[in-house]
């Protein structure tokens, strides 16, 4: 903990030693480039191209582990299931900073990732341990339940679970929480309701409920099945159509669109993203709310008790999109022109203090992180925003300062170059 | 969701600013004259929100050590006479509020999960007294206003067990308000002591500005086309609105704008006309006239509002009005100003 709040100028040198070594291992061609607005560009759409492939080859691999889970429900097959979910959640976690400032990606990923959910809507809940959101009356339709659901006086034939039918039930009801697919959704299908509030341990679905014949329990065991089958397929193929949105060589899809814009506008999108997401969305939505108001219905992973990783995967993709570097799942190293070296062109002592903060973010995400898969009482993030819980508090509270930081230097360098207006279109205005 | 009233102070956000002027420390120039008049009128809405707030905490304790129904009246009315209080001066969203996340302790917005409810039942259900410590600790949405106004108001609660007087949900009640009122006493104290920092720091003619401009887009964009269902997925809903309980939604709108009215525009008119920008002063200040001119018609639940086409047209003119001051503030006035809105907590989901 004195670690984090040692003085900036020890920060500095730390993490100006860390990311000297790190530009050390750069060999590839494309990191010789010279770093123009153009060509930074043109590397963050390659970044986001690989981020987007190793989410889908992560995908792929989770879907055939849902696949042999749903033939054959061992405990051994559902570990591995969870498992692969675990590990798709690395390179996905790392793309969000994509989602702001490319609307295409905002537009698209409530399907994958939207949270939290009110889960009573896909399956069986513990009822008294159940908060929905307020005026929800999809909250409770559990569609693994029955083959037709009533929602707000609207009544829906669910009988065939295909990974369509499972899309357009997407907000029913006009809830932004009935959320019928995607990571959160397949975790709840994986893991179930995590009953333990502030106390030690997650969901523990059992294996049972995707058991054939009189061993299933919970019952409809076998539309658990087709929901799960189903859901992860449609994973796959949104991953896959995300993808080739940001291929090289395509003429018709949005990497064409970002190339063939001005370059300003895509630095922005990427200066806009990594700030969204450092401040308004990570720091504040997905730690402050739930630290202050102490409450687990506010946490990100909150089946599975992933939300240090889901956070800490967040952090590096804001600092992927600033150097430059993505280290892909099979472990090769992406780099090429960055944000940092086009800040340093006209403002090294800038670029120093925004790479050390980048650094010092990791370093307090990675203490939470550290914290939560101790093997000596580990402290997941819902033990941590427990009332009470002073150790638990200055872990999220540190995370939240370094990233807090980290958004004001993002702001000074855009302004560094030349880009004045980082707030959202108001799109809003119009009526 | 997103909550706006998220408090992170940015100090690169006020750089650079065309409002500072070059000798900064020095409370003799222009601006300091404008943080003056913003210091005093904001002053006195604080120390309106620790009287009324103090009124609350006092007809609380008098209510639950002599219960009757009249009596519980009286104590929704203070509850209310605070919380538009509050409402008046929420805008504010830098210095001493930003202590200890008191403007969430005041008031923890949006709650979609309905945390306020889980928490009161945890907290009732429960046999660990009930003190003054163990609201400290109990998180934000324990501490505010929309924990008194659950006890007061919600329908559910209300018809159950646990409603008011008995001993637990009367001593959550007490333990509540007592916090509210020593927020308030503490938050004015506070402002008062913030005087010479405020007023030597030229960021924070920025900093006051952009907090009216937030105010403004919260009131536009959550508190107003949210629960209308102008935005998202155009499901018109009044639990998206706040203190719908109390069905006080819209009369806290009208708080809100007469506060921005009395504790904003006034230094910021004086500002806008030593700019030569009267014409705009004017309308800003007309913008607000037609917003406030919605009420005290509009003074009344959201619920049937957004129930019934013909009534909804009432919110729509009110929506209209809101608009036309935002963007005069948001739009024109900070182009004028060359106010310059960085990155802030609204930039989320």
């Amino acid at each position: 903990m004195i670690a984090m709040f040692r003085p900036a100028p020890l920060a500095l040198t730390i993490a100006a030693v860390l990311s000297t070594g790190c530009a050390s291992t750069q060999s590839e061609s494309a990191a010789s480039q010279p770093a123009t607005k153009a060509t930074v560009v043109e590397h963050y759409a390659s970044l986001a191209h690989a981020g987007y492939e190793d989410a889908l080859i992560t995908a792929k691999t989770l879907d055939e582990a849902t696949d042999r889970l749903i033939a054959n429900p061992t405990a051994a097959n559902l570990q591995a299931a969870k498992e692969a979910w675990l590990a798709a959640r690395v390179p996905y976690q790392q793309t969000e900073v994509f989602r702001f400032g490319n609307a295409i990606v905002d537009d698209w990923e409530g399907q994958l990732n939207a949270w939290p959910l009110d889960e009573g809507l896909i399956d069986y809940v513990q009822a008294d341990d159940y908060q929905y959101e307020l005026g929800n009356a999809g909250a409770t339709a559990n569609i693994i339940g029955s083959t037709s659901v009533n929602v707000g006086g609207e009544t829906l034939d669910v009988k065939n679970l295909t990974p369509e039918l499972l899309a357009n039930l997407n907000e029913i009801g006009g809830s932004e929480a009935n959320v019928a697919t995607g990571y959160h959704a397949i975790e709840f299908l994986l893991w179930g309701q995590d009953l333990h509030g502030f106390e030690a341990g997650s969901g523990e679905r059992p294996v049972s409920d995707y058991a054939k014949g009189a061993d299933c329990t919970n019952g409809n065991c076998g539309r658990r099945g087709e929901y799960l089958d189903a859901v992860t397929d449609l994973l796959v193929s949104d991953l896959e159509w995300m993808v080739a949105q940001w291929a090289p060589e395509a003429s018709d899809n949005y990497r064409s669109q970002l190339m063939a814009a001005d370059a300003n506008e895509g630095v922005q999108k990427m200066l806009f993203g990594m700030g969204s997401l450092s401040l308004g969305e990570l720091a504040g939505e997905r730690m402050k709310v739930a630290l202050e108001a102490n409450s687990y219905e506010d946490e990100h992973d909150c089946f599975s008790d992933n939300t240090h990783n889901s956070h800490y995967y967040n952090g590096q993709g804001i600092q992927n999109v600033y150097t430059g570097n993505y280290r892909r799942v099979d472990g090769s190293l992406v780099s090429g022109p960055s944000l940092s070296a086009l800040v340093a062109q006209t403002n090294p002592e800038l670029d120093a203090r925004l790479n050390a903060q980048l650094e010092a973010s990791m370093e307090a995400l990675g203490v939470m992180k550290a914290k939560a898969e101790s093997n000596q009482n580990p402290m997941p993030f819902d033990m941590m925003i427990a009332p009470g819980n002073a150790k638990g508090a200055s872990i999220v509270n540190g995370a939240i300062m370094a990233l807090v930081e980290q958004t004001g230097s993002i702001e000074q360098a855009a302004r560094q170059l030349g880009l004045e207006a980082l707030s959202p279109d108001d799109a809003g205005h119009a009526f | 969701m997103t909550r706006l009233t998220l408090a992170i102070f940015l100090a690169s956000s006020l750089a650079a600013s065309p409002l500072m002027a070059a000798n900064a420390n020095n409370t003799d120039t222009p601006t300091a004259e404008y943080r003056k008049q913003w210091h005093s009128d904001i002053l006195t809405g604080y120390q309106n929100l620790a009287a009324q707030s103090q009124a609350l905490a006092t007809q609380a304790t008098t209510y639950c050590q002599a219960p009757s129904s009249e009596g519980f009246e009286q104590t929704q009315q203070a509850w209310l006479e605070a919380f538009l209080a509050w409402q008046q001066v929420r805008f504010v969203d830098f210095g001493p509020v930003e202590q200890g996340n008191r403007a969430w302790q005041f008031q923890f917005w949006p709650d979609p999960k309905n945390l306020v409810a889980r928490k009161a039942s945890h907290l009732l259900k429960g046999d660990t007294p009930i003190t003054p410590e163990k609201v400290s600790e109990s998180g934000v949405a324990v501490q505010g206003f929309p924990m008194a106004e659950y006890l007061l108001y919600d329908q559910a609660f209300n018809n159950g067990e646990e409603a008011l007087p008995t001993g637990r949900s009367c001593k959550l009640l007490v333990a509540v308000t007592r916090h509210i009122a020593g927020n308030g006493q503490s938050l004015a104290n506070d402002w008062k002591g913030f005087q010479s920092n405020y007023l030597g720091s030229h960021q924070y003619t920025d900093t006051t500005i952009r907090s009216a401009m937030a105010g403004l887009e919260i009131l536009e964009e959550r508190r107003l086309a949210t629960p209308m269902g102008l935005r998202g997925n155009g499901k018109r809903s009044v639990y998206a609105a706040d203190a719908w309980r109390s069905e006080a939604s819209l009369a806290a709108i009208d708080a809100s704008v007469r506060g921005l009215k009395q504790s904003f525009l006034p230094a910021f008119s004086k500002l806008l006309n030593d700019r030569e920008q009267t014409e705009l002063a004017e309308q800003i200040e007309q913008g607000f006239n037609e917003v406030l001119a919605n009420f005290p018609e509009l003074d009344r639940p959201m619920a049937p509002l957004l129930a019934d086409d013909n009534a909804y047209k009432m919110l729509q003119s009110l929506y209209i009005d809101v608009t036309q001051l935002t963007s005069l503030v948001n739009d024109r006035a900070a182009v004028e100003l060359g106010v310059v809105r960085g990155f802030n907590s609204s930039d989320g989901d």
